[in-house]
């Protein structure tokens, strides 16, 4: 089976959790007393930051080792890895919106978790341009692992920003250093959530390295 | 005891909207492939 193949497979088995965390989600997880339905926004905008910092973090650490081994496997990650990471931004900065609406009373306000988020989201749409602008692979590699270290630095003040400044988003309810404080009912279906978008990350990178490598071999 | 508040619509839109973006995105890559 080619890499592609297993891309697909591993997409195609991501999508089909992501219907049966819908059904979990929605149908059998209990609703939130003080927030209501829009509460269970959580199980898709928690998941996919956490996978929109971790694939900044991966970014980053290919870069690093980019610009030590010069191994142009480690390039064509971290533009996977950037590709994929602005998609899961992109539902962070739709979702974290139209939950803010009904609790908070606002789209969006400029506080520091809010902001620096979106400072992620134009990093990456930054990277990616970055990318289509320089024709030398050489350094269009070393330009974009410079770029990809300057956003692995931001994404521990991304998350503890909630901690630094007085801000409207929330602290963290699972990812903090004392137990998660959530009902076992509501912690199953995040976990549950977090491993499809898991999945998801790792079925859409394979998919998009082995479109880097055929577009590589056609170019010769 | 307060009542929950009626704002389910929220909720489907934002699970619309999160499963139009990662279909999308799947598609992109399935047709960027093929057209090699």
């Amino acid at each position: 089976m080619s890499l592609v193949q297993k891309g697909r497979w591993i997409t195609a088995v991501a999508l089909v959790c992501l219907a049966a965390v819908y059904v979990r989600a929605l149908a059998f997880t209990p609703v939130e007393r003080l927030q209501g339905p829009a509460q269970k926004i959580f199980y898709l905008h928690v998941p996919a930051a956490i996978w929109t910092e971790a694939a900044m973090i991966l970014v980053g650490l290919a870069g690093i080792f980019y610009l030590f081994l010069k191994d142009p496997r480690l390039d064509r990650f971290a533009e996977a890895s950037a590709e994929v990471g602005t998609v899961f931004a992109t539902i962070v900065l739709t979702s974290g919106p139209i939950w803010g609406k009904p609790v908070w009373g606002t789209w969006w306000t400029w506080d520091a978790r809010l902001t620096s988020t979106l400072f992620l989201f134009f990093l990456y749409v930054g990277y990616l341009l970055v990318r289509g602008a320089v024709r030398d692979p050489g350094l269009r590699a070393r330009y974009a692992a410079v770029l990809g270290i300057c956003g692995m630095c931001l994404v521990p003040f991304i998350h503890l920003s909630v901690f630094l400044f007085r801000t409207l988003h929330p602290q963290p309810i699972i990812l903090k250093p004392s137990a998660p404080s959530l009902p076992n009912s509501m912690l199953a279906t995040w976990l549950f959530s977090l491993a499809t978008f898991t999945l998801l990350y790792v079925g859409f990178v394979t998919q998009r390295y082995a479109l880097s490598l055929a577009r590589e071999a056609q170019h010769g | 005891m307060a009542d929950v508040p009626q704002n389910a619509g929220y909720m489907m839109a934002a699970y619309v909207v999160t499963a139009v973006i990662l279909i999308a995105y799947a598609v992109s890559l399935y047709r960027r492939t093929r057209n090699l």
